[in-house]
């Protein structure tokens, strides 16, 4: 079967600005990457390429067969038609670093809006996948808070939930730690655990190397608009081939040292993980939350 | 001032107050679904679309009101078209309208974070659909107070409709001037009247600000 995600030759230029200079990669079916890079490398760009939140300038992308964007002969772009890319979107799920939840609802209903709307599920159906969803990343309780009343982490948690309502094939996360407390990116983390252990394609852009070590199959490194390295997770992270991938993963874990090289790295360890109940103790210590609740 | 005058002054004017509020009404209710069409227009890709919602703005905001009423009563009837007098202040009224509430209705809507319609687009949400749900009833928040200042000044300025003789309060003020020569009063009653009136205006808009603000 062919790779869900394949992508050749991708280029991107803003203005005079070439951010990316001829990506290629492919993400196979239940497969994790990582795209690892320098800030300005062109990691984020590259993400939003595959959903057409940006317009590539060169080079073919195709998801799941459907073909999103492909350079004529010319040199000219010819993208999806409109029904398509909303089709591709449907298939592909996206978790962005600011979250991006509608402040105006609740998170209910920021989860039933899609499903609803472009899915035409009934509101009945819709609430009742969005309750699972809310329950599989901890957060049943908060059905009716609005975005504001939660904090960061369960902000990005609905989001996620959100982004699943529309039982995506493959999931794009855009940096979705950066944006909260570091104390609360954990639990934002062991939720994409749990999605990655249960099969989810997912295609992540990441500061948080020890995710990268953990969860990830793959890695890729990116560093001004160019894939500089690619492989298995483990090698890249400990025994990079490339002086420029060295060289950036000795600045960031200077800072942030990863663990042990045994790829244990305290992110979602066995005790608590696995099952909704991982949440059970953050919700007892959650002052608004009911008896019942969790 | 003499309060007998006062008190005999305010049945006459209000006997124009029907006027002012249904030219006030139409001209709003009109203006504003043209508003929210040109503000559309002016976010549209298609450029001859936001060359009209410009040009519109750019005609109407530019030209003075008085001239887009004597314009509607007194010269569209050379080009035979002929309006009464309320029908010609209402045109004249919701060009007005409709080019300055665009704009209050453009930059509500810009001031969403684009974050909004991404996430939405990302759902693989039609923009007609996310542009209803997701942008405008955020924009409505920002939109309100600018759009309620608005609101108030075509109430305020229907009384220009007097120069196209349309009967509202303003016009039935000056005709008590004519009958007693008394000014001080009437003008005191058409103004108390009008203030009582966008009064009512702005209790309007803190309740729909409330009502469409974040829940925190």
């Amino acid at each position: 079967m062919n790779a869900l995600v394949q992508v050749t030759g991708l280029r991107k230029s803003f203005g005079d600005n070439e951010v990316l200079k001829g990506v290629d990669f492919e993400v196979e079916r239940g497969e994790v990457v990582a795209i690892i890079g320098p800030s300005g490398s062109g990691k984020t760009t590259m993400l939003r390429c595959i959903n057409l939140l940006e317009q590539p300038s060169g080079g073919r992308i195709v998801v799941d067969g459907r073909v999103v964007c492909e350079e004529a002969e010319d040199g000219s772009m010819r993208f999806a038609e409109r029904g398509d890319v909303r089709e591709i979107r449907e298939q592909v799920g996206m978790v962005f670093q600011r979250f991006n939840l509608f402040p105006h609802m609740t998170a209910l209903d920021n989860i039933t809006e899609a499903p609803k709307s472009v899915r035409g599920m009934s509101k009945e159906d819709a609430n009742a996948r969005a309750l699972e969803l809310l329950d599989s990343v901890g957060l049943s309780h908060k059905a009716d808070a609005y975005p504001l009343q939660l904090s960061g982490g369960q902000q990005q948690r609905v989001a996620i939930a959100r982004a699943l309502a529309m039982e995506p094939a493959l999931m794009l996360f855009d940096e979705v730690t950066s944006a909260v407390d570091p104390e609360l990116a954990g639990e934002i983390l062991l939720v994409m655990k749990r999605l990655a252990e249960q099969g989810m394609t997912m295609l992540v852009v990441t500061h948080e190397m020890s995710f990268a070590a953990d969860v990830a199959d793959r890695v890729l490194f990116i560093d001004h608009g160019v894939i500089v390295e690619q492989g298995q997770a483990r090698d890249v992270l400990t025994a990079p081939q490339s002086p420029r991938t060295r060289a950036f993963l000795h600045a960031v874990l200077d800072r942030a040292p990863m663990a042990e090289d045994d790829g244990s790295t305290g992110v979602g360890e066995e005790a608590g993980f696995g099952g909704s109940d991982l949440f059970t103790e953050q919700v007892a210590a959650d002052p608004e939350a009911g008896p019942d609740d969790g | 001032m003499d309060w007998e005058v006062v008190w005999e002054s305010v049945p006459l004017i209000w006997k124009g107050a029907g006027a002012t509020v249904s030219m006030f009404a139409w001209a709003l209710v009109i203006g504003t679904v043209g508003a929210l069409a040109l503000a559309l227009m002016r976010l549209a890709a298609a450029k001859p679309l936001q060359w009209f919602a410009i040009g519109f703005g750019w005609l109407f905001r530019g030209i003075p009101l008085l001239i887009l009423l004597f314009f509607a009563f007194f010269a569209l009837p050379e080009l035979g078209i002929l309006l009464s007098p309320f029908l010609a202040a209402v045109v004249g009224f919701s060009l007005w309208t409709a080019a300055y509430q665009a704009e209050v209705i453009r930059s509500g809507i810009i001031a969403v974070p684009p974050g909004q319609s991404e996430a939405s687009e990302a759902l693989g949400m039609t923009k007609a659909h996310y542009m209803r749900r997701i942008i405008l009833p955020q924009g409505l928040r920002i939109m309100v107070p600018p759009f309620t200042g608005n609101a108030i000044t075509l109430l305020k300025q229907t009384s220009l409709a007097t120069l196209v003789t349309v009967p509202e309060m303003a016009l039935l003020t000056q005709r008590i001037f004519s009958n007693n020569f008394k000014f001080v009063e009437p003008i005191f009653v058409l103004g108390m009247i009008y203030l009582a009136m966008t009064s009512v205006l702005l209790i309007l808009s803190v309740a729909v600000e409330r009502a469409v603000s974040l829940k925190v």
